[in-house]
């Protein structure tokens, strides 16, 4: 074992436990009768958690295909807490079962737990990925299990549709994206990101005639293949049939860690483009990348809150309201990544805020902070209505009882308030976060997105202002048209009373995922700004904005130090805060 | 008194309501008494340190000057240059609001003491809640955190109309939060596009309502095709929310849904304090920071109050509910706020102002009375009330002292703002614009005072109807049984008509008149109409610097449109406030 390979080994620490920790669910499961497969699972991503917790944060270390930086760690942190929260929702009464000692084990709970590691440690890859190779394997780390826990979670004809639909999608999204991936190639010569970026940014004749043939093809694919992971229009039509046919702790699932896929992979295709402030003028090739993918991506992001707005309002079934809704935050999310994309190639200079530098940060980060807001609220709704279970339906005493209903319509939860407080005030604070109302945090995250958007040529002027301001006011339209929908799910809670009992049979595990949930909201409605500073950081270091005085020596990713010989390097590090305003 | 700085007394006084919502919520276990009485603690000893806060205030020669006391600012969201500060403060424009929203406060309290059985604790601390934003609201100086504050009183107010509201509580508590939602997100993008439009002029990303003020008036917004018309668009965008607030006119469909379905503490707070808020927005941001299209825009909300005076008058008029009635009378009335804010004369300016604090106390008044007679007779049909006086003769003269406040009396306080108003609008109407406007805005200042007869014609005929001729409805029994209990066991069988079978032909029950609680509620807002009636000029005074200055500019620019004034305008309020300041 050279110390290259063992250099990498000690970086992808995290993602080597997640791995084994799926060997060991596995194989306990089939040889060993495992029954508490989620246990192992919570183990290994704290564990996990524990490894990546102990690696440089604020420098920035390469080895081979992998860079830990800024972004990577954040991006990890951000996998390992959705994770463990989507874990806990998913084990639901996995533990009791597992004290209990029924004479039945569960389903396949060892299978549901290794496979689920198997995406946790794909998409943890997918974040550290410094080449294409590895952004693709990681991605697909993460397509296949998905499909294969929706098949695992639910048997039913339903179950069998949204499994069957989401592969095939994926599929065909996967196999879209690889042809971006093989026209960004094309251009870079390389699957390593920072000389695909250098490419891309040259003026050099011959790669310019490359990248006007290959750059629409490249970002085209590619947005595609990240609006399915974002489920953003026009690849949002699945969401809805495969939400409702899985169960609520799969929905969390889908809604939350595919979502973070495709803003990696956004945000990494944005940060090719952008020039370090230290280099020279940005390429044509950059430059034409960027002025198609903000249009692109701007009208993506208003299409998809409207349509996924508007098909919210009138649905009934609880997941199939929030698979809309998660339409809708897709769309809220990508008015980042086009303010990023906008504001990093700003024509006619700066707006007095730094160049468009730090109004790319500002995109960039309001993205990741407003994925991480938003993938707590809705996990915790989705926890919270794995823990009500089922419902008894009404009934008179002189008939038999009829059989207890899976708690899925906005009317299964009438008068929640009374019956379960606690999970009623928690499905409602999750809501009215959602909804973006202060100071909840996904106001901050609406703030901050709505500010970016603003933020791209605010100095002047034009076409490109016009738009991001419509895009602004078509944002906080939505999240008005939002609220409807939201306020209808609070108002049945909470204005009606109700004769059905509650089950509560979710398990104990969703009503610790719950509690986390709440407890994680609180936490960042008072304290916002650790969270906020994070990903603000993160953002700045894969949008490579990082202000002049951070940047000595600031992004590895020269491609002169060919793979296999680079070493772990922790350089300068970057700053938390750009702080540098004239 | 000097113990502390007036900045950590004015944090004292925001916290202290959320202290009380705290302890409120965890009498729920003793029982209804422990929760009122600890609530009713909470707001007294608030309103005792806003009360002395307020005193302090009017000794600073600062805050009487037009500038900010009590200023205090901690970081709250800041990295890079996004700074968003909890800055609190009071001016001239906010003082008397800040002490209105204590006093309504306790009002509210008192006015639920008996009416709200159900849930006590979680309705208190909503109250509680509602107030410390209240108070949030009119201290903050900063932009996003008076966003916050200004949103947040919606929550509060959502629950408190959905669970204690009458029949249909459901619509409008969601189409109250929805309509006053969709208006406020487009005041957001507003407020954030002068922060963004300042800070690209500037270079600093401030929130800090202050330095806003000066920067947009050092690089105006601008109003040109140029442009992009952005100050044009930008008053717009803050017109949608603080339009819906107020309500003016078109916007004003929620207001009585809301109003006569919320319990009748919400109907206190809503109607005295939170219609309030979008005048203020307009003195505080639309006014002072977007003058050239607040001037060019002057003529039309001027119209629109107008029409909003007749209109809201015309619709009292036909009323059979006595709460819708009221409820439309504030529509009126604020038409006359809207009409004196921009007639942009001082003297109608400051008598907006000082309207605001009138209104806040006649409707709050009048809205308590109505809950006080709806608890007593269980309807609020005027064709069912009737003959009030000879059962309740002090319910019946506190209602009569409101009407008159309401109706502008002579020697109350509705008198003092509204004839300041209508002095300015004729003034302006004069002297202040181009003759091809003069015919225009006569018509308007006379249809306002044409409102002035109608205002007095609808409730001075209600009075006529509810309190005096033939009783037609039994009073309630001392147990707070509904009516029809008390009818049944007196007069058997036959209750359904009352006038020949009720207990009021054995003479008045003692206990339909006032009751301790009932008196504590409304006797403070009769005693400040009556002082602000009789000494208008020290209400008056120390707001007036802060509220010409807010307005000085929109004024000059709305003169420079105009042909400049042939003689030179002699003012009303030199008079009043020079006459009867200290």
């Amino acid at each position: 074992m050279n110390p290259t390979t063992s250099a990498t080994f000690g970086l992808l620490a995290p993602e080597i436990t997640l791995v084994v920790a799926a060997l060991v669910a596995f194989l306990g499961a089939a040889f060993a009768g495992l029954r508490s497969g989620w246990l192992v699972a919570l183990v290994g991503i704290a564990a996990a958690l524990v490894l990546s917790g102990g690696q440089a944060v604020d420098g920035v270390a390469v080895s081979g295909p992998l860079a830990i930086d800024g972004f990577s760690t954040f991006v990890r942190w951000l996998v390992l807490l959705l994770g463990g929260l989507v874990a806990l929702v998913q084990a639901g009464d996995v533990f009791r079962s597992a004290v209990i000692r029924e004479p039945q084990p569960s389903a396949a709970t060892g299978e549901e737990a290794g496979v689920f590691l198997l995406l946790l440690a794909g998409l943890s890859l997918a974040g550290v990925a410094d080449d294409l190779v590895l952004l693709f394997a990681g991605l697909e780390l993460v397509s296949i299990p998905t499909a294969l826990l929706l098949a695992l979670k639910r048997t039913d004809a339903q179950g069998q549709e949204a499994s069957l639909k989401y592969f095939f999608l994926s599929l065909v999204a996967s196999s879209l994206f690889l042809y971006g991936v093989v026209c960004l190639y094309g251009i870079g010569g390389s699957t390593h990101l920072g000389a695909i970026s250098d490419r891309l940014r040259t003026t050099d004749p011959g790669t310019v005639v490359i990248g006007a043939a290959l750059v629409p093809l490249a970002v085209g694919l590619t947005l595609a293949g990240a609006a399915f992971r974002l489920a953003a229009f026009p690849l949002h039509f699945y969401a809805p049939d495969v939400y409702q046919g899985t169960s609520p702790g799969n929905a969390a699932l889908l809604s939350t860690l595919p979502k973070l896929a495709g803003v990696v992979v956004l945000l990494r295709l944005v940060g090719l483009a952008i020039a370090p402030p230290t280099a020279p003028a940005a390429g044509y090739a950059a430059t034409a990348a960027l002025d198609l993918l903000w249009p692109a991506t701007a009208v993506l992001a208003a299409v998809s809150m409207t349509i996924g707005n508007v098909m919210a309002l009138r649905q009934n079934n609880l997941r199939r309201l929030l698979a809309c809704s998660s339409i809708a935050h897709a769309g809220y999310l990508l008015v980042g990544i086009a303010a990023a994309s906008a504001a990093a190639h700003a024509p006619n200079g700066g707006t007095g805020l730094a160049g468009g530098t730090l109004a790319a940060i500002a995109g960039g980060g309001a993205t990741l902070f407003y994925l991480a807001t938003y993938a707590v609220a809705t996990i915790g709704v989705f926890a919270a209505l794995t823990y009500i279970g089922h419902r008894w339906p009404e009934w008179s005493a002189a008939v038999p009882r009829p059989p207890r209903e899976e708690a899925a319509s906005v009317a299964d939860l009438e008068g929640l308030s009374g019956t379960n407080p606690v999970v009623a005030f928690t499905i409602a604070l999750c809501l009215l976060s959602l909804a973006g109302i202060p100071p909840l945090p996904g106001f901050w995250g609406k703030l901050s997105l709505a500010a970016a958007a603003l933020e791209v040529d605010a100095g002047g002027w034009g076409p490109r202002r016009l738009a991001f301001v419509a895009l602004a006011v078509t944002l906080v339209v939505n999240a008005a048209i939002a609220a409807a929908y939201y306020l209808r799910i609070i108002a049945a809670m909470y204005f009606r009373s109700t004769t059905r009992g509650v089950q509560t049979d979710g398990g104990i595990g969703a009503g610790v995922g719950m509690v986390a949930c709440l407890a994680l909201l609180g936490f960042f409605t008072l304290r916002p700004q650790g969270l906020f500073t994070a990903a603000r950081r993160a953002g700045a270091v894969v949008l490579r904005g990082v202000p002049a005085t951070d940047t000595a020596g600031h992004h590895p990713g020269a491609p002169s130090s060919p793979a296999g010989s680079s070493a772990v390097a922790a350089l300068s590090p970057v700053s938390p805060s750009p702080s540098a305003v004239p | 008194m000097n113990g502390f700085s007036p900045a950590t007394h004015l944090i004292l006084a925001i916290l202290g309501p959320l202290v009380g919502a705290a302890v409120a919520w965890g009498m729920a276990p003793r029982g209804i008494h422990a929760v009122r009485q600890s609530a009713l603690v909470t707001a007294l000893v608030t309103l005792g340190i806003v009360g002395l806060l307020v005193l302090r205030g009017l000794a600073d020669p600062v805050l009487t000057g037009g500038g900010a006391f009590a200023v205090s600012s901690v970081p709250w969201l800041t990295d890079g240059p996004f700074a968003v500060r909890l800055s609190l403060g009071l001016d001239g424009l906010s003082l008397w609001m800040f002490g209105l929203s204590a006093l309504l406060t306790l009002t509210a309290v008192l006015v639920s003491w008996k009416a709200i059985q159900d849930k006590p604790a979680a309705f208190y601390m909503l109250l509680l809640v509602l107030e410390a934003a209240m108070l949030g609201v009119f201290a903050a100086r900063d932009v996003i955190l008076f966003y916050v504050c200004f949103e947040f009183t919606l929550v509060p107010l959502f629950f408190l109309i959905g669970i204690w509201g009458h029949d249909d509580r459901r619509r409008a508590a969601v189409k109250f939060f929805l309509y006053t939602l969709a208006g406020s997100v487009l005041s957001f993008v507003g407020l954030v596009t002068i922060v963004i439009w300042n800070a690209s002029h500037s270079g600093v990303l401030t929130f800090d309502i202050a330095e806003l003020t000066a920067g947009v008036r050092a690089h105006p917004l601008p109003m040109d095709a140029a442009g992009g018309w952005l100050q044009w668009l930008v008053f717009l965008a803050l017109l949608a929310g603080f339009a819906v607030k107020v309500p003016i006119v078109p916007f004003h469909t929620w207001l009585p849904l809301a109003h006569v379905e919320a319990p009748t503490g919400g109907s206190v707070d809503l109607a005295g304090v939170l219609l309030k808020l979008g005048i203020y927005g307009f003195l505080r941001f639309s006014l002072p920071m977007l003058p050239e299209a607040s001037a060019v825009a002057a003529p039309w909300l001027f119209a629109l109050g107008a029409v909003g005076i007749v209109y809201g008058a015309l619709v009292a008029l036909v009323q059979t509910d006595l709460k819708r009635l009221v409820a439309y009378s504030s529509v009126s009335h604020m038409g006359y706020i809207v009409m004196g804010l921009f007639a942009l004369e001082p003297a109608a300016v400051e008598g907006a102002s000082l309207q605001l604090v009138n209104h806040g106390l006649s409707a709050a008044g009048l809205f308590a009375l109505v809950g006080m007679l709806y608890e007593r007779f269980h309807t609020r049909s005027i064709a069912s009330l009737g003959g009030v006086a000879a059962r309740a003769p002090w319910l019946t003269v506190m209602f009569v002292l409101f009407t008159f406040s309401s109706i502008g009396l002579p020697g109350l306080n509705g008198f003092t703002g509204e004839f300041l108003i209508l002095c300015g609008a004729f003034q302006r109407a004069w002297t202040g614009v181009s003759p091809a406007w003069q015919a225009t805005y006569l018509t308007l200042a006379a249809a306002a005072v044409g409102g002035l007869v109608l205002g007095a014609w609808y409730m001075l005929w209600a009075v006529e109807r509810v309190f005096f001729g033939a009783p037609r409805r039994p009073p309630q029994d001392g147990d707070g049984h509904p009516a029809e209990h008390a009818v049944a066991v007196a007069a058997g069988p036959h209750h359904h008509d009352p006038v020949a079978h009720g207990p009021a032909h054995h003479g008045p029950a003692p206990a339909a008149d006032l009751e301790w609680h009932e008196w504590a509620a409304l006797a403070p807002l009769a005693l400040f109409a009556l002082w602000i009636g009789l000494q208008p000029g020290a209400f008056l005074g120390p707001s007036a610097a802060a509220v010409r200055g807010a307005t000085a500019q929109a004024a000059a620019a709305f003169t420079a449109g105009m042909q400049p004034p042939t003689t030179a305008p002699h003012t009303v309020t030199a008079n009043l406030t020079g006459g009867r300041q200290r």
